[in-house]
């Protein structure tokens, strides 16, 4: 017996179908896109037959949906993960900016401390290795700093730890074609 | 009818289920997913159905078209392209076989089972 769509029904769909379309960052976004229309398309013809409910039920959840997808499309075993990664790259850099700059007011405070109160500048070598020299300068009683950049080997890391969180050789096109039945 | 399955066994025959339905005629995911149904797999579910044709397109195996519908979105009908019909046919002949060596063993008579105290 047919069913008329509501727009609670719609809702519900869509709240699957984004459910289901935030496990699939990992596929190519043409991929993804694809199989987004396309689930959503079957789920409204489906709510129209058998109800909305009965739709999505019969569809299972969206991460074992989500799971089935990605084998599909990037194969069995092991894969890599561009969400990782990029969980990788946005954390670190602020974690390692957050240290570093505690690092720095630190050495400001022991200055202060001193009592280097007058006109002075001082120079401090920076983290080893992670950063380049930073340059305090004081004047009437007023600090100001300067320096302190990454080196080229934090983004050496950092490109070393994005591939390594992600898996992403996993992603090399010989990697991924089919496996033969 | 057979109302339930053995989820291993279908699994192993689900993409040559899919590539007989989808030679008999072209059709998009949901109608796959009836047409199976109607033959007597009503327990297998749609999040089955769509990610083996996802896979069996991937294989080149099956091709797709957009399709206007006046009752809503697009719909992505499957159709076999020529590596689905050789893998179809190779499916259907290494079934056969499994089935006639499979009916050979369950044809053989069984010993009598001992009775209970004997």
């Amino acid at each position: 017996m047919p069913h008329t769509v509501t727009l609670f029904d719609r809702l519900r769909i869509e709240r699957l179908v984004w459910s289901l379309d935030q496990r699939l960052y990992d596929l190519p976004s043409r991929n993804r896109v694809a199989r987004r229309r396309e689930v959503r398309a079957n789920l409204l013809e489906a709510a129209a037959e058998v109800g909305a409910a009965q739709a999505v039920r019969r569809l299972g959840s969206s991460r074992a949906l989500a799971d089935e997808y990605l084998a599909a499309e990037l194969g069995e075993g092991p894969r890599h993960s561009w969400i990782a990664a990029a969980v990788f790259l946005l954390t670190v850099p602020l974690l390692l900016n957050y240290f570093l700059g505690e690092a720095e007011n630190a050495y400001q405070q022991a200055l202060t401390a001193t009592g280097a109160h007058s006109d002075a500048t001082f120079t401090w070598s920076g983290v080893a290795w992670l950063q380049s020299s930073v340059t305090f300068v004081f004047h009437q009683g007023h600090a100001s700093r300067s320096g302190g950049a990454w080196t080229p080997l934090v983004y050496v890391l950092l490109f070393a730890g994005a591939v390594l969180c992600g898996r992403l050789w996993r992603a090399l096109p010989h990697r991924r074609t089919a496996q033969p039945d | 009818m057979t109302s339930s399955h053995d989820p291993q066994l279908l699994k192993g025959v689900l993409s040559l289920l899919l590539l007989h339905l989808l030679a008999e005629r072209e059709s998009y995911g949901y109608e796959v997913a009836q047409r199976l149904q109607g033959a007597g797999f009503t327990d297998v579910l749609e999040g089955t159905v769509y990610p083996a044709l996802a896979r069996l397109e991937r294989e080149g195996r099956l091709a797709t078209r957009l399709v206007a519908s006046s009752s809503g979105p697009a719909r992505k009908y499957y159709r076999l392209t020529d590596a689905g019909h050789e893998a179809l046919t190779a499916g259907a002949a290494a079934w056969a076989r499994h089935v006639h060596t499979v009916d050979a063993v369950l044809s053989r008579p069984l010993p009598t089972a001992p009775q209970k105290g004997s």
